[in-house]
């Protein structure tokens, strides 16, 4: 019986060279997937996201659980920045946060939505008027995503990390003006502290500042660096080492030149995703190391 | 003169009238022809043989191939009743599969009374509209005569008079056009879908453009290292990327399976690529041409060609005689078919391969000998119409081809087991996910590898070109009998 195998093999020898290539390749991508599941898994990184004019950024905590907040304008750009970072077969994000319904930052999420599986849907409860909200409202329910709305005073956790919401409060949600509506999240994790911002304007800022604002690493920049965000007063409380603008072309003028000023007057490093192209911030608890792509 | 000879010579000098109307030589034509009649009846007068007297009948089917293009042209420019450049309201039904690429949603139109005509519309990504939709808008519609020339006569070819862009959009209702068209669609949206589920989204993009068609979601750096590599055709559902895919799919199939079973199997194939692209008549196209080119490597030693060759052509430049001049990936297509049926044999008598070797790892000598034959014939024609043309085309073709057929039937078998479970289709994407690294890969590496060759074709450098390969046919083709007679 071992003769006619053997004869079976020889004779379809090449065959079998196919085969075993495809096994391989299966094989080394399932274990590769266990290891990815297991390596790097103490370490914070955040990535702002290249999306263009626009605000995306991706959190994975230490433990590799992902929030993504934000997707930038529907131009598939963070889907293309997503596939950049997370290994081909990872298909889950634990998060997705909208920090307020304007298209420069939730028009990216609904391919997201639809392509990914996703724990839950994280926004502040303020509904969009433009029609392409309809859509994202569509896309949540068809793929039956659970949506939490947080609000001032909120948190969320996991292991020694969280996330605290500082805005908007009962008022602010429904404020005339859909910028000030945006989440603020405060993220604390292996010593450091982020804030995103979303697009607040001064009314917040002022808002926050009464709140006792606390000294913070990494800041992401308000409302892509628009001279109607970023007091000084704000940045000087903040006082923030890390200064990240998501921004592309734009007829805006963002980033304006008083809000750089502003940063370089507080002693902050300056990124900016029209400039650097994606930028990762990796914390281990003791440092911090920035990549960016440009 | 056989019937057979007379059909191919009507049809040819048919078609050589319509190319003459499409480049605006209406009057020249008729002197050309009155020229070639005079040179005719003197040989047949002189030399007393019958064919001329036949040849001076044939020629008439120029003029009327010339007539048959005018009368077509005129038709197409009175269909129009649109008022361009002013706001106007009109209401029109979706008559494409709406695409998106680069934050814009592209479909085209069938406007409603009281106008008339097909439209490009270009709008926001959302809301996505259907096939079908029935649309009211107000906006300005211009004209495609203010495009750039290749672009406006692209789209007249395709039947578009007019592009209207970010107009005041109102869905009226959906379910409009043939409900199989629709369903088609559904089914190829479907399987985008599938692929975009379980892979990353440029992988997600290269699969559907492998087994759909089409440069969707593809980063437009990626678009333009195929161009400088020399890929693009894999991701273009043409006659061209047909031929050469179906060639690599037969090639891969028959080292495993037999020959009947593999024909029968890419035949399978061709007919599913025009049902889920919903069978648009440039695809239609495309695949008879593929069919054409499947149907070569069967009964090629029995059969000949020619005539099917025009047959084929003809019925597609009776449907649209805009296709002879003026669609690029017509006219690949037959140069690539006209490659793998004449030009691939003599390359194989030359250097005394045997066509029925499939010792190469996955037929590799077979994609060699496809991708370089159909390359030579189409090389004046990309270098005249994408300025480029990379000498390590052929490497990273054949390394890349070797895959394709895998891949495909991987992406197909995705599609399949979606609809039976997310997570079974998500661990087949292990499997592809490599294999589209790979090739995507390889692409970027040659388009970074890329030799330009920098060579202006003009009319007369081509002349020359296609005459060489063709006393290279005809040498071969000689010699070969020559021997055989010999060798007796």
């Amino acid at each position: 019986m071992f003769k006619d195998l053997t004869l079976f093999v020889e004779k379809h020898r090449n065959k079998f060279i196919v085969l075993i290539i495809a096994l391989v390749i299966l094989d080394v991508s399932v274990w590769g997937r266990v290891f990815a599941l297991n390596f790097d898994n103490h370490n914070l990184n955040l990535y702002f996201l290249d999306v263009g004019q626009g605000d995306s950024q991706l959190v994975i905590l230490p433990g590799g659980v992902k929030i993504l907040i934000d997707g930038g304008q529907p131009n598939g750009k963070v889907l293309e920045e997503l596939g950049k970072i997370l290994p081909p077969t990872d298909r889950y994000i634990d998060l997705v946060m909208m920090s307020h319904p304007q298209l420069d930052h939730f028009g990216g999420l609904i391919e997201v939505l639809k392509r990914y599986k996703v724990g839950a849907f994280l926004t502040s409860g303020r509904e969009g008027t433009i029609q392409a909200f309809k859509s994202l409202k569509e896309t949540l329910e068809e793929n039956k995503i659970k949506t939490i709305i947080l609000g001032k005073g909120d948190k969320v956790h996991y292991l020694k990390s969280a996330f605290d919401v500082l805005s908007p409060d009962k008022n602010f949600v429904l404020d005339k003006e859909l910028n000030n509506t945006s989440l603020v999240v405060e993220l604390e994790s292996n010593n450091s502290k982020t804030l995103f911002t979303g697009d607040i304007g001064f009314d917040i800022e002022n808002h926050l500042l009464a709140e006792n604002l606390r000294d913070i690493s990494i800041l992401k920049v308000a409302h892509h660096g628009s001279k109607y965000s970023s007091l000084a007063n704000f940045l000087q409380a903040s006082k923030p080492e890390v200064a990240v603008i998501g921004v592309g072309k734009n007829s805006y003028g963002h980033p304006t030149k008083e809000t750089l000023g502003k940063l370089r007057d507080i002693g902050a490093s300056i990124f900016r995703t029209d400039k650097n192209g994606t930028v990762q911030v990796l914390i281990n608890g003791n440092s911090a190391k920035i990549f960016s792509e440009k | 003169m056989p019937s057979y000879d007379i059909f191919f010579f009507g049809a040819l000098f048919f078609l050589v009238g319509i190319l003459f109307a499409s480049i605006g030589l209406n009057f020249w034509t008729l002197v050309i022809v009155f020229v070639f009649l005079v040179a005719c009846l003197a040989l047949g007068y002189s030399t007393k043989q019958k064919k001329f007297f036949l040849f001076s009948c044939l020629v008439f089917f120029t003029v009327l191939g010339s007539l048959f293009y005018t009368w077509d042209d005129q038709r197409f420019t009175k269909e129009t009743n649109l008022v361009f450049d002013e706001k106007i309201s009109f209401s029109g039904i979706v008559v494409s599969n709406p695409k998106i690429s680069s934050g814009v949603q592209e479909f085209s139109v069938d406007l409603k009374n009281p106008f008339s005509g097909k439209i490009l519309f270009k709008t926001n990504v959302y809301p996505e509209y259907k096939y079908g939709d029935e649309l009211k808008f107000e906006g300005i519609v211009k004209s495609t005569e203010q495009l750039s020339e290749g672009y406006a006569k692209y789209l007249e070819k395709e039947g578009v008079v007019g592009l209207v862009s970010f107009p005041k959009t109102e869905i009226l209702g959906s379910g409009g056009g043939p409900p199989i068209k629709s369903f088609l669609f559904g089914i190829r949206n479907k399987i985008a879908e599938s692929f975009a589920k379980v892979l990353s989204s440029h992988e997600a993009a290269f699969l559907g453009g492998l087994t759909l068609g089409g440069t969707e979601g593809l980063p437009q750096s990626f678009k333009e290292a195929m161009r400088s590599s020399g890929t693009t055709h894999l991701v273009a559902l043409s006659g061209y990327n047909i031929s050469i895919i179906i060639t690599a799919i037969m090639g891969t199939l028959a080292y495993f399976l037999s020959r009947r079973l593999s024909f029968i199997l890419a035949t399978i194939v061709i007919v599913g690529f025009v049902l889920m692209t919903g069978a648009e008549a440039s695809v239609v196209r495309a695949a008879i041409m593929g069919f054409l080119v499947l149907l070569a490597g069967e009964v090629g030693r029995l059969f000949d060609f020619r005539n099917a060759i025009i047959f084929a052509g003809l019925l597609m430049v009776l449907e649209n005689p805009k296709v002879l001049v003026f669609d690029i990936g017509f006219q690949l297509s037959f140069l690539a078919l006209l490659g793998i049926i004449y030009l691939k044999p003599s390359i194989e008598k030359f250097f005394k391969i045997d066509p029925k070797d499939k010792s190469g790892f996955l037929n590799w000598r077979e994609n060699l000998l496809t991708t370089a034959s159909a390359q030579f014939m189409v090389l004046p024609l990309l270098i005249a119409n994408f300025d480029q043309f990379s000498l390590t085309s052929f490497i990273a073709n054949v390394l890349i081809l070797g895959l394709i057929p895998v891949t495909m039937a991987l992406g197909f078998l995705i599609a399949g087991l979606s609809l039976v479970s997310y997570s079974l289709s998500l661990i087949l994407s292990w499997i592809v996910s490599p294999l589209l690294k790979i090739e995507i890969g390889f692409i970027e590496l040659f388009a970074k590898l890329a030799i330009p060759l920098k060579v202006q074709f003009g009319l007369v450098l081509s002349l020359i070109y296609y005459g060489l390969i063709i006393a290279f046919i005809v040498y071969v083709q000689r010699f070969n009998s020559v021997r055989r007679k010999t060798q007796k």
